[in-house]
């Protein structure tokens, strides 16, 4: 048996397709696959983002009527003559809640800015 | 504090409202004029514009009130109302702007498609409307009572009809920096009485508050009723703020997502600032005002202090400038509330059109605004009056049991149906209206009396059980545009996106 004639298979290069660059923005834009996943992890990360605060405030202000129930004690301690619980639940716990929100404006911010870039940065080398 | 000056504060407070009002009128003349103006509401005003409104007789004088009778566990209410702007930030703010939907049945509409979801919120936000203006319109004729001896229906009938005259007459529309001033007003007419009270209470050798051991302590007489109405009230305050209609609407006239956040945070700085005086107030109550508790005027111990520390016209000027702040609050946050409910159902009338009828926009607002104050107006002059701020609870539980299920899942989670929406509102949002008809009607003691009182510790996971699980039920349902509604609620408005 003798060996097949080799046969060479070329594109023919005049009608080939120059290779396109598929940019973040057309992903998203036609619900592809790859687009999805883009917007899925901005999703993703703001919510990571917003449970982390959700259980910061429960595991601080949250636990807050149960520390008083445990550690009774602790209501009658005095700092300035005001009593420990009303400082806490008067006075700090309005600071504690605004510096929350400030950290999660910053990240929640910071991942716009990132996800931005990324559709950016494909946008402009489609049109270069 | 003396009738006259009472009455006075309450002539200037309710004129300059209806003026500027109908200056607002002259301003802007079309719901378009509104929308565009609104957009370039800057966080700085925007902010205190939402503090004006949201700062109720609740807070100006219920909160002081509770102080005074119950003590520091009360101190749970002023800070449910500002961590509830907390959970807005993290969950709400920047998509529901983002949406661009101006109340909360828009949003359900366009997330979930669905005419029948639309309808269930339509109902749910005139609930929650009414349950947060009864209280106000009550509040107003105690205090009006109080201080000038007048019967208890002047004052909430002259509530009412200041903010129908307003609202009818479209002022409330374009007046977000008188919203705005509010606030300072409120603010300055706090701020200023207390600063003399605390010279006066330091003058009288600063004398500690008399009251038994229960009163000084957090859940001083522990019971695990107790417990339960603290986490209770956690919840209902903590997640009822994201579906208050006035404070939806008002999202809408940010700029951007962005800006919505920034003005969020300026929000929680505003409150924080402002929550730590009523507490003052009601410390200083119990010194110099303690026998207002069993005389069943406790709400009005804000109004009360001045007259009692200071004599002659000193006081009384304080008195009316606090005085004029109250009346303030009434009608910034009815004035607020009112215009939401019937921007609300005005949409729905000029949609179907009732008995066939044809109503123009402008039309269609103004009957659904009678038909928005009178029943809570009824149910105010009828109802048994409570304490403000525990009424007021009672539309936070309702909010928090039906839209932010609704809310916190359309705008995280791709898996909402409209089924299983339908299915939470309506099973959230019955448990949370039966309660507090129950508890004003009947009044049943014992545990079931405390489960009744503050429901929303087993409403909202009941209103979020019943629409996760009738949305996996129902998987089919899941709209086809999820995806698109997602990167419309999700990605900055600087990209060019397809967003439709």
């Amino acid at each position: 048996m003798s060996e097949p004639r080799r046969e060479r298979i070329t594109s023919p290069l005049t009608s080939a397709r120059t290779h396109v660059p598929r940019t973040v923005r057309q992903e998203i834009h036609e619900s592809t696959g790859v687009g999805e996943v883009y917007v899925r992890s901005l999703v993703r990360s703001q919510l990571r983002a917003a449970l982390t605060v959700v259980a910061s405030v429960a595991l601080t202000i949250g636990l807050l009527p149960v520390v008083f129930v445990v550690f009774g004690d602790l209501s009658g301690v005095t700092v300035g003559g005001i009593g420990l619980p009303w400082i806490v639940l008067g006075i700090a716990v309005y600071p504690a809640v605004f510096v929350l929100g400030w950290l999660y404006v910053r990240f929640a911010e910071r991942a716009e800015v990132d996800f931005a870039a990324l559709v950016e940065a494909s946008a402009t080398e489609e049109e270069s | 504090m003396s009738p006259g000056a009472a009455i006075a504060a309450i002539v200037v407070v309710t004129a300059a409202t209806v003026t500027i009002g109908a200056l607002g009128l002259r301003i802007s003349r079309t719901t378009s004029d509104f929308y565009v103006a609104s957009r370039s509401v800057s966080p700085g005003l925007n902010s205190s514009a939402i503090s004006g409104e949201y700062l109720s007789a609740a807070s100006f004088l219920g909160i002081a009130g509770l102080v005074l009778t119950f003590g520091a566990d009360m101190l749970w209410y002023p800070i449910g109302w500002t961590t509830g702007y907390l959970l807005l930030l993290v969950f709400v703010a920047a998509p529901l702007r983002r949406s661009g939907a101006y109340t909360i049945p828009d949003f359900a509409q366009l997330r979930l498609g669905s005419s029948g979801v639309r309808l269930t919120s339509t109902w749910l936000v005139v609930g929650v409307g009414w349950l947060y203006l009864m209280p106000q319109f009550q509040g107003a004729g105690l205090t009006v009572q109080a201080t000038t001896g007048a019967p208890q229906w002047v004052g909430t009938a002259l509530v009412a009809v200041v903010v129908l005259v307003n609202v009818v007459s479209g002022g409330m529309r374009s007046i977000t920096f008188v919203q705005a001033f509010q606030y300072w007003v409120k603010l300055t007419a706090m701020l200023v009485p207390l600063a003399f009270l605390a010279l006066v209470w330091r003058a009288d050798g600063s004398p500690s508050p008399v009251a038994a051991e229960q009163w000084f302590a957090p859940l001083g007489a522990v019971t695990p009723q107790s417990l339960y109405t603290t986490y209770a009230v956690i919840i209902a305050t903590f997640l009822g703020t994201m579906g208050l209609p006035h404070v939806v609407v008002r999202f809408y006239t940010n700029p951007d997502g962005r800006a919505a956040r920034r003005t969020t945070l300026l929000v929680l700085a505003l409150l924080g600032m402002f929550y730590l005086l009523p507490t003052a107030y009601g410390v200083l109550g119990r010194i110099y005002a303690p026998d207002l508790v069993d005389a069943g005027h406790a709400d009005t111990v804000v109004l009360e202090l001045p007259g009692r520390m200071i004599d002659g016209v000193g006081g009384d000027a304080l008195a009316a400038l606090l005085m004029g702040g109250a009346f303030a609050a009434f009608l910034s946050t009815s004035s607020g509330v009112t215009m939401a409910l019937a921007g609300v159902v005005g949409q729905g009338l000029g949609r179907r059109g009732p008995w066939r009828v044809r109503l123009s926009a402008v039309a269609a607002l103004r009957w659904a605004a009678a038909a928005c104050v009178t029943v809570p107006l009824a149910l105010g002059l009828l109802a048994q009056p409570i304490p403000v701020a525990n009424s007021v609870v009672f539309a936070f539980a309702l909010a928090a049991s039906t839209f932010c299920p609704l809310l916190v899942l359309g705008i995280w989670w791709r898996g909402l149906t409209a089924p299983g929406a339908v299915a939470g509102l309506v099973g959230g949002g019955l448990a949370a209206t039966a309660a507090p008809l129950l508890t004003l009607t009947i009044a049943p003691g014992g545990w079931l009396g405390t489960l009744l009182a503050q429901p929303a510790a087993w409403s909202v996971p009941l209103g979020f059980a019943l629409m996760i699980g009738g949305s996996l039920l129902t998987r089919s349902r899941v709209p086809a545009d999820v995806s698109r509604t997602m990167v419309r609620l999700h990605t900055p408005e600087g990209l060019r996106l397809d967003r439709s």
